[in-house]
């Protein structure tokens, strides 16, 4: 199963690089969504912690949606799906090996995002390791989320609106965790923070495996 | 290959008695909670709105919960009775959800002052009503039927989470929504009730049982109905 994941997470970064318009729409989608919402509250507003937790997580939240949908638009523009199910082994690994890859992607937008966010927004996190510590756990928590929803709606019409319908309510307990767990860390308070960041820990255990578990009978 | 639409339990004839215990049931508790029922002593006659307000929410959690059920089914034994089963559950607990939100801004209006506040046991049932919208909708729109089964399935089992969050919010985070009264955990909760509005809930709550129970019947009728047709075209 291992060998398979990687294989198919190889195959998603090497499909990324040659053509990076997934990264490339998610980085710019996240700097502008950042950027709007920060004029939204006004900039008196935006530097406050929570506000500006709140401004990036949910612009990383749309960009987990937009990277894993556009991945799997990926592979069945190129009929690419059919070949990865062929693989042999078992359906999990493809899951698997997706989560790998994209969570790769996601952290890379949100280390760009966060410090776009920063420099934006004059923020001066007074504990940067649980800023960052949140943040690698809030992508792990968003992603197997985002990609189960994904693959619950391949082949279905009318996808790019049931994804996102899909995943945000499923979401909203993850989005609430960062948001606070990040808020804390950027005003000081290590204990909430830390307490926040274990509740990210467990939504990622155990939405990673339940999707191992159950998502593989819907790949096909 | 789905051949067959029967039932995997014994069969059991529930029409039409499901349907007039239901309506009499309804009758008696509509009777008990607008007449019979004491008025609060500090809310009046608004409280009686928990009448259809608690029943639509416990039902809405029972219907989600067979959903669970169900898709555990159709994952386990692809028996389309099963799928039948969730699909009926779904839309009912969907119905439910959205009578209980309503009932509760009717009681909150003159109540808390507002139709609506980002109050955490509020807010998870949004999230909730949004969630087997979103379960529908992915059934509507997938076309080969064990494909829409199968990722129905998968949905229902992880959507039911949500549960248990919207009932444990008003112990888990600050709320203004008062606390469980009857599903109280040890040493927590608010006081529990008059004898007579407690007998005169759980008369609500049963006779929205037996509308539930009433709804899923013919609701589950139509489904497999068209199950059948499905398989008869297919052969």
């Amino acid at each position: 199963m291992i060998a398979r994941a990687s294989l198919v997470a190889l195959r998603e970064l090497f499909a990324e690089r040659n053509q990076p318009d997934g990264l490339a729409a998610a980085l710019t989608f996240t700097a502008t969504l950042v950027l709007l919402e920060s004029l939204a509250f006004g900039p008196g507003r935006a530097t406050q912690p929570d506000v500006a937790s709140g401004v990036f997580w949910i612009a990383i939240l749309f960009a987990s949606v937009l990277i894993s949908t556009r991945s799997f638009d990926r592979d069945l523009e190129d009929d690419a799906i059919d070949a990865i199910i062929a693989l042999p082994g078992g359906r999990e690994a493809i899951y698997a090996g997706k989560m790998a890859a994209l969570g790769i992607v996601l952290a890379l937008v949100a280390l760009v995002a966060g410090v776009f966010a920063i420099f934006l927004l004059d923020l001066e996190p007074a504990l940067p390791w649980h800023v960052a510590l949140v943040g690698v756990m809030g992508v792990l928590a968003l992603l197997p989320v985002s990609v189960f929803t994904s693959v619950l709606a391949l082949r279905v019409r009318a996808r790019v609106a049931v994804v996102p319908i899909l995943t945000f309510p499923l979401l909203v307990p993850q989005l609430v965790a960062a948001t606070q767990g990040m808020s804390a860390a950027l005003s000081g308070a290590s204990a909430e923070a830390l307490g926040w960041t274990g509740l990210l820990a467990a939504f990622a255990l155990v939405y990673t495996v339940l999707g191992l578990t159950i998502v593989p009978a819907a790949i096909e | 290959m789905i051949e067959t639409t029967a039932s995997p339990f014994p069969q059991v004839r529930l029409r039409p008695w499901l349907g007039i215990v239901a309506a009499a049931l309804s009758i008696l508790a509509m009777w008990m909670g607008l007449v019979w029922a004491p008025t609060d002593a500090v809310q009046g006659d608004v409280y009686r709105v928990i009448y259809v307000h608690v029943p639509t929410a416990w039902l809405a959690y029972l219907a989600f919960v067979v959903v669970f059920l169900a898709s555990i089914g159709w994952l386990w034994t692809r028996r389309p009775w099963f799928d039948a089963l969730a699909v009926a559950s779904a839309e009912i607990g969907v119905l439910f959800t959205g009578l209980f939100i309503v009932a509760g801004s009717i009681w909150a209006k003159p109540t808390w002052g507002v139709w609506w506040t980002w109050d955490p046991r509020l807010v998870t049932t949004a999230v909730m009503f949004v969630m087997y919208v979103g379960y529908l909708l992915l059934r509507s729109l997938s076309s080969d039927f064990e494909r829409r089964a199968t990722r129905a399935a998968i949905l229902g089992i992880v959507a039911v989470v949500d549960v248990p969050i919207v009932h444990l919010s008003v112990l888990w985070m600050n709320s203004q929504h008062q606390l469980p009264t009857v599903l109280r955990p040890p040493g927590g909760g608010s006081p529990s009730m008059d004898p007579a509005m407690s007998l005169t809930l759980v008369v609500s709550v049963l006779a929205f049982t037996f509308v539930y129970l009433a709804l899923i019947v013919e609701r589950m009728d139509l489904e497999r109905a068209r199950q059948q047709r499905i398989i008869e075209a297919r052969s």
